[in-house]
C-alpha cells in the first residue's frame, strides 16, 4: 500500500497540469458539468452519459469509459465515414495500469523462448525486414456493447464503439516461430506484452493460441496501422493481430512468444474470457453449472450509422440508410435493412470488398411506414451462412452480443 | 510515413538549430514568440527503417485521474483502497448491482487481481458501492431500480 500510494504521489505532480487543463479535478459521474461534452450511450436503465475527451496523446475524440487505465471508445459516427477507422479513434483498453509511455525503438526486443529449438530475441530491425502480409480485420473487444446487455452485467460499460477496423501491416506469426524453430509437441503458443500489472502477485496479461492457430500464416505481429505506426496507445511498437477472433488476443506492446508444450493454465486464459459452452454463448441469467470455454471466433454483426439513436429527421416517404457490416470470421454475403421494427426487409447494396476480416459498407434506400417514431434494423449473412438472430444473447460475461440492432429514429 | 536514418536526423537537427540562431539573431532583435520551437521541445527521437517502412521511438503522457468517489459514508474507505489500479469511473459507471454482487467483485479484486485490501475494509466498500449514486439501494432519488442481477 506504501509504495503503491509513493508511487501515485510521483504520478501525480508529474502529470498534474495536463489533468487539471484537460479534465478537470471530478470526474464524469460526480460532476458532468467539468467534462468537455456528454454523449449519451443509450444503455438500458440509464447511467450512461460519458464524457467525450481528446486529452489523450495520439488520440483525438473519444468517448471516456476510463481514464485509468484508458478505456476509450470509438463514437459511432465515425464508422459512417469510412470502413477503416482512422488511428487516433481507434478504441482503447487495457488491462493493468502499468503502461510504459516511453518505447525506444532501438532498445526494444520481441523474445520467442520455450519449447523451441533456439531461444531468440528479435529486434524491431530484424522484425522489419522478414516477409511481410497486410490485411484489413477487425478488432472488436470481446465485451463490446456489453452496456447493452438485458439484465445488464457488471464490466466495462461499452457501447457499440469498442470496435475498430484497420489495415494491418507485419509480418506472419509463423515466421517468427520458423526463425526459433518450434518443437515437435508444441500445444499453444503463449504472448505477453510489456504491461504489467500494478500490484506485486497480479495476474500479468497472457493470452495463448494453440500451435495450429499460432502457425496459419494468417495470425500476424502488427506494426503498421491504416500506413502508419501504431499509436502507443493501441500497442506500439507491435501487436498481435488474430483475424476473425476477439481483441482479447490481439496482445497489445508484445514482447514475449513462448512455446509451450501443453495448455496454457494461466489465469487470463483458464479462468478470464470464458464464455458458456452453449449455442451462440446464450444461457438464462443467473444459470450456473454449465461447461465454459475460452472465447474465441466472432459473430456477423451489422449497424445503421447514417443515423443516430434518437436521431430526428424530416419525414419522406423513403429515405438513404447506410452502415457497416462485419461478416465475424469470414466475409460479409449480404446485409438486409427494415424500417418497420422487422416486418419487412430490404436488401442492400454492398460498398468495396476490402477482404474478408473487414467491415463492409452497406446502403439502402427504405420506404417509411409514415411520420413518428421509426426502428431501423440491420441483418448481416456471413459467407458461411450465419446471420444475425432478433433475440439478444445473455451470459454473465456481457460477451459475444450479435443480435440485431436497432435505432430508433423520428420522422416528422 | 518516411523518416530519414538517426545520423541524418541528428545532423539535420543541429543544422535546424543553427539555422535558427541565425535567423533569431541576438537578444533583443527579436520579438519573443520567435523562440518557440528550439531543439528543447523536439527531443531527437531515433527510429529504425527497413523497406519503406519507418517505426519511431515514442514517449508520451498519460492523463492522471483525480477523480474522487463522491462523499458519503465510507467515502474515505474507497478513496483509499480502490483508486490504485482503476479510476473511480471504473465503478460509478456500473449498472445497479446487488449487495452480493458487489461482494464477490469486491473480495475477486483482492483474491484474483491482489488489491492489498485489508479485510476490515471489505464491509466498507461494499456498503458504499451497493448504496452510491446510481445504485438500487441508493439514497439519491430519480434512479430506477431494475430487476436485474440474479447472477
Amino acid at each position: 500500500m506504501k509504495s503503491l500510494d509513493g508511487e501515485l504521489a510521483t504520478e501525480t505532480s508529474r502529470r498534474r497540469f495536463l489533468a487539471q487543463a484537460v479534465l478537470g479535478t471530478a470526474g464524469f459521474a460526480a460532476a458532468p458539468a467539468l467534462a468537455q461534452q456528454l454523449v449519451d450511450l443509450h444503455l438500458p436503465g440509464g447511467n450512461s452519459d460519458r464524457p467525450v475527451t481528446d486529452a489523450f496523446p495520439g488520440k483525438g475524440r473519444m468517448i471516456l469509459q476510463r481514464i485509468h487505465p484508458p478505456l476509450l471508445e470509438t463514437p459511432m459516427e465515425v464508422f459512417d465515414k469510412s470502413v477503416f477507422t482512422p488511428n487516433d479513434q481507434f478504441y482503447v483498453r487495457w488491462h493493468w495500469a502499468d503502461i510504459p509511455t516511453s518505447i525506444n525503438v532501438d532498445s526494444f526486443r520481441l523474445e520467442v523462448s520455450g519449447h523451441v529449438d533456439k531461444p531468440i530475441s528479435i529486434s524491431l530491425d530484424r522484425l522489419l525486414s522478414l516477409p511481410r502480409i497486410e490485411y484489413a480485420a477487425v478488432n472488436q473487444c470481446s465485451g463490446n456493447s456489453r452496456g447493452l446487455f438485458v439484465p445488464r452485467v457488471p464490466g466495462a460499460q461499452w457501447g457499440n464503439g469498442a470496435m475498430g477496423n484497420a489495415k494491418w501491416l507485419g509480418v506472419s506469426l509463423r515466421s517468427v516461430l520458423d526463425l526459433a524453430g518450434v518443437r515437435p509437441g508444441a500445444a499453444q503458443v503463449r504472448f505477453g506484452g510489456l504491461d504489467q500489472p500494478v500490484v506485486p502477485d497480479g495476474p500479468d496479461y497472457f493470452k495463448s493460441l494453440a500451435i495450429d492457430h499460432a502457425r496459419d500464416g494468417e495470425v500476424m505481429i502488427a506494426f503498421g496501422m491504416n500506413g502508419e505506426q501504431l499509436p502507443l496507445l493501441n500497442g506500439f511498437p507491435c501487436r498481435l493481430i488474430v483475424p476473425g477472433w476477439y481483441s482479447t488476443y490481439w496482445v497489445k506492446m508484445l514482447s514475449s512468444i513462448e512455446v509451450l508444450p501443453g495448455p496454457d493454465d494461466k489465469y487470463w486464459m483458464a479462468k478470464a474470457y470464458k464464455i458458456p459452452d452453449t449455442p451462440r454463448a446464450d444461457v438464462k441469467p443467473g444459470a450456473t453449472g454449465y461447461k465454459t470455454v475460452p472465447i474465441n471466433k466472432m459473430v456477423p454483426r451489422s449497424w445503421v450509422t447514417s443515423l443516430g439513436d434518437g436521431q430526428a429527421i424530416a419525414y419522406e416517404p423513403t429515405i438513404p440508410l447506410g452502415g457497416i457490416a462485419m461478416g465475424g470470421d469470414c466475409g460479409v454475403a449480404r446485409v438486409a435493412v427494415s424500417a418497420d421494427g422487422g416486418r419487412s426487409w430490404y436488401q442492400t447494396q454492398l460498398g468495396p470488398d476490402e477482404g474478408k476480416y473487414s467491415f463492409r459498407r452497406w446502403d439502402a434506400r427504405v420506404p417509411l411506414p409514415g411520420p413518428g417514431s421509426v426502428k431501423l434494423m440491420s441483418r448481416c449473412w456471413n459467407t458461411d451462412g450465419v446471420s444475425q438472430p432478433m433475440q439478444p444473447i445473455w451470459n454473465s460475461g456481457g460477451y459475444m452480443r450479435g443480435n440485431i440492432e436497432i435505432t430508433t429514429i423520428v420522422a416528422s | 510515413m518516411k523518416a530519414p536514418p538517426i545520423g541524418t536526423l541528428a545532423f539535420g537537427a543541429v543544422g535546424v538549430t543553427a539555422i535558427a540562431l541565425i535567423i533569431i539573431g541576438p537578444p533583443g532583435a527579436r520579438p519573443t514568440k520567435l523562440r518557440e520551437p528550439t531543439s528543447e521541445t523536439v527531443p531527437q527521437a531515433s527510429s529504425v527503417s527497413v523497406a519503406g517502412f519507418t517505426l519511431t521511438s515514442e514517449s508520451i503522457d498519460l492523463p492522471f485521474d483525480e477523480q474522487q468517489y463522491p462523499e458519503g459514508a465510507n467515502a474515505d474507505v474507497i478513496n483509499a483502497n480502490c483508486t490504485s489500479c482503476h479510476s473511480a469511473s471504473m465503478a460509478l459507471t456500473q449498472p445497479p448491482l446487488s449487495k452480493d454482487k458487489w461482494r464477490e467483485i469486491v473480495i475477486k479484486m483482492r483474491d484474483v487481481y491482489k488489491a492489498p485490501v485489508g479485510e476490515q475494509s471489505i464491509p466498507a466498500i461494499v456498503d458504499y458501492l451497493s448504496t452510491m449514486p446510481g445504485q438500487a439501494n441508493s439514497a439519491e432519488p430519480g434512479i430506477e431500480r431494475s430487476a436485474q442481477d440474479k447472477s
